[in-house]
């Protein structure tokens, strides 16, 4: 069996499962945000009696309409915390960052285990070697109730990438390489395996890029076999799927890759930074679960160190953790005195919800999840999806620049 | 539910959830969706939609976003069911846990919008009136079915905690 229908065989209780096979499964963490979660379910658990099966397997934090910008993100704020208080729900998690990086950071998400959240980047955790996957909020009120869920076991499309990751280059580069040649539906209902080299010698913030992105190729999961093959108590091998038993193999080296954007208004519209180098810019912008992390507000910093830049840029950490790292390493202050506009930590921008939309025709340069239009705020906006190397070279000249240029 | 006739309405490939329902309007009530569906590509469309038409997509229908809204949105404007190529699968789990048939067949491309679709879950084929021409159904089988089947998954659930309870 490949890595993914390992775990779900042992989630489903059983001794195998193959792709197509429809199964019952145990689930071992249920997650959800405060535009997913309690305002959508708490109707739901109600008609199906109320009762969480293990409020200790429970995570929900405030991330979306954090900090509120209108009164109506007000009462939704409002209305989570006192849901969560009702519930005394343990792992409650208020403004303190994103979601998905928060089950990274706290290790919620262990390897091994299954994670059903509700919302489709769910599909991050995949980075601890897990299995996650995204659902809708009815569904997440199923499992709240009853702690299962049915899943069909997805064939595995396994992504290899070769050779060593040059100081130019992040695992951004890499996944919209992916989704540039294979683009965005290749792996609809597939898990997304990635190894290689370059994978094995990723930070956990890294090979989170590449599970939050899965779901971008359309796949149920993306999972990244841990380093440590044999957890305790993951009751399954986590060694890495054998390529025999993949649906399909596909092999980058990493040394042939440049820089990449993404251009509106999909995500697929992967080319080389190069080949739109000098479009002019009005903003730029990191953050995201995706682009906030602490490795990418680095990455900025040391393009930025001792430079200005010349468009305005925004900084949103993920987490509260994120900001902590950041000021104890003197990356912060790089980038403030850069000229970066620094705000508190969330989803931000990412959803157009609030903390800096874009405007009509403003060309924004960001690490956000995706480029949709009117995604980042009016459908008119252009948002170019790089690495933060890339987002801040670019804030640095105003034209979308070639990382290599500047460092 | 297992026969449906309705006019089609086509869209491309690749349409997201922030096409069928954009983020702006998610802070909004969930029993105003209806008012925005489609909003992302077309304005118009709620307004115009007569309740029991369909929605067709190409490939990879309900792309991004795993907004529930977008399903519910389309419910309320009156779709009876949307077919497509493929789905993206969460918004594929979403329609069929709020009772709406996502219907994958082989191709879209001889649906034009306007057309007469007559949608038959229990033979298995849309069939196109205009042209005659039939496609069948690839998905909607076991577990999915069964869910559709039930008037969704809050119903489905139920029935199955009531067979757990003694
Ligand atoms: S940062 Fe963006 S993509 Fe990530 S969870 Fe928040 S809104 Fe979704």
């Amino acid at each position: 069996m490949t890595l993914t229908e390992r775990i779900l065989a042992r989630a489903a209780g059983q001794s195998t499962v193959r792709p197509g096979d429809e199964v019952w499964a145990r689930v071992d963490l249920a997650v959800m945000h405060d535009s997913s979660g309690p305002r959508r379910i708490a109707p739901v658990l109600q008609r199906l009696g109320g009762r969480i099966w293990d409020p200790n397997r429970v995570v929900l934090a405030i991330d979306h309409f954090t900090p509120p910008a209108t009164l109506t993100h007000v009462e939704i704020l409002t209305m989570t915390r006192a849901w969560a208080r009702e519930r005394q729900l343990p792992l409650f998690f208020d403004s303190e960052g994103i979601l998905h990086n928060l089950l990274l950071e706290r290790g919620l998400a262990r390897p091994g285990t299954l994670v059903v959240g509700a919302d489709s980047h769910t599909c991050t955790a995949g980075a601890v070697g897990a299995v996650a996957v995204g659902v809708g909020a009815t569904e997440l009120a199923t499992v709240l109730v009853t702690g299962e869920i049915w899943l069909r076991v997805p064939p595995t499309v396994l992504i290899r990438f070769e050779g060593t990751i040059p100081p130019y280059l992040t695992a951004r580069d890499l996944a919209m390489a992916v989704l540039g040649s294979l683009k965005a539906d290749f792996a609809i209902y597939r898990a997304v395996e990635y190894t290689g080299e370059a994978v094995e010698s990723m930070s956990l913030d890294e090979r989170a890029v590449l599970t939050n992105q899965a779901v971008e190729m359309g796949a149920k999961n993306g999972i990244v076999p841990p380093p440590e093959q044999q957890w305790p108590g993951a009751g399954v091998s986590l060694a890495p799927s054998a390529p025999e038993e993949c649906e399909a193999v596909h092999t980058f080296h990493v040394r042939e890759l440049a820089p990449m954007v993404a251009a509106p208004p999909r995500v697929d519209e992967v080319r080389p930074v190069a080949h739109l180098q000098g479009l002019p810019l009005d903003r730029a912008y990191i953050g995201s679960c995706v682009g906030g992390k602490a490795e990418d507000l680095r990455l900025a910093a040391r393009v930025l160190r001792g430079r200005r830049v010349r468009i305005p840029l925004t900084v949103t950490p993920a987490t509260q953790e994120v900001v902590r790292a950041c000021l104890a390493d003197g990356t912060l202050q790089a980038l403030v005195e850069a000229g970066a506009i620094v705000q508190a930590p969330g989803c931000g921008a990412c959803a157009g919800l609030h903390s800096g939309l874009l405007g009509p025709g403003e060309r924004c340069v960001a690490t956000v999840t995706r480029n949709t239009p009117g995604r980042m705020g009016h459908r008119s906006a252009e948002v170019y999806l790089a690495s933060a190397l890339t987002v801040a070279a670019s804030a640095l000249t105003g034209q979308l620049t070639d990382p290599r240029e500047v460092l | 539910m297992e026969v449906l006739e309705g006019a089609a309405w086509v869209f491309g490939d690749h349409v997201t959830t922030d096409d069928i329902f954009p983020g702006r309007y998610l802070e909004r009530p969930l029993d105003e969706a209806g008012r925005y569906a489609m909003a992302g590509v077309d304005e118009t469309f709620a307004s115009r939609v007569r309740p029991g038409d369909f929605v067709v997509g190409g490939v990879n229908f309900g792309a991004g976003s795993s907004r529930e809204a977008a399903v519910v949105a389309l419910k309320q404007a009156g779709v009876a069911a949307v077919i497509a190529r493929s789905f993206a699968r969460i918004f594929f789990r979403n329609a069929i846990n709020n009772g709406l048939p996502a219907v994958i067949v082989p191709d879209t491309t001889g649906i034009r919008t306007g057309d007469r679709l007559r949608v038959d879950l229990t033979s298995r084929q849309v069939t196109v009136l205009r042209t005659g021409s039939a496609l069948p159904i690839l998905n909607l089988t076991g577990i999915s079915l069964a869910i559709l089947r039930a008037g969704g998954l809050i119903p489905f659930t139920e029935a199955r905690l009531s067979r757990r309870t003694p």
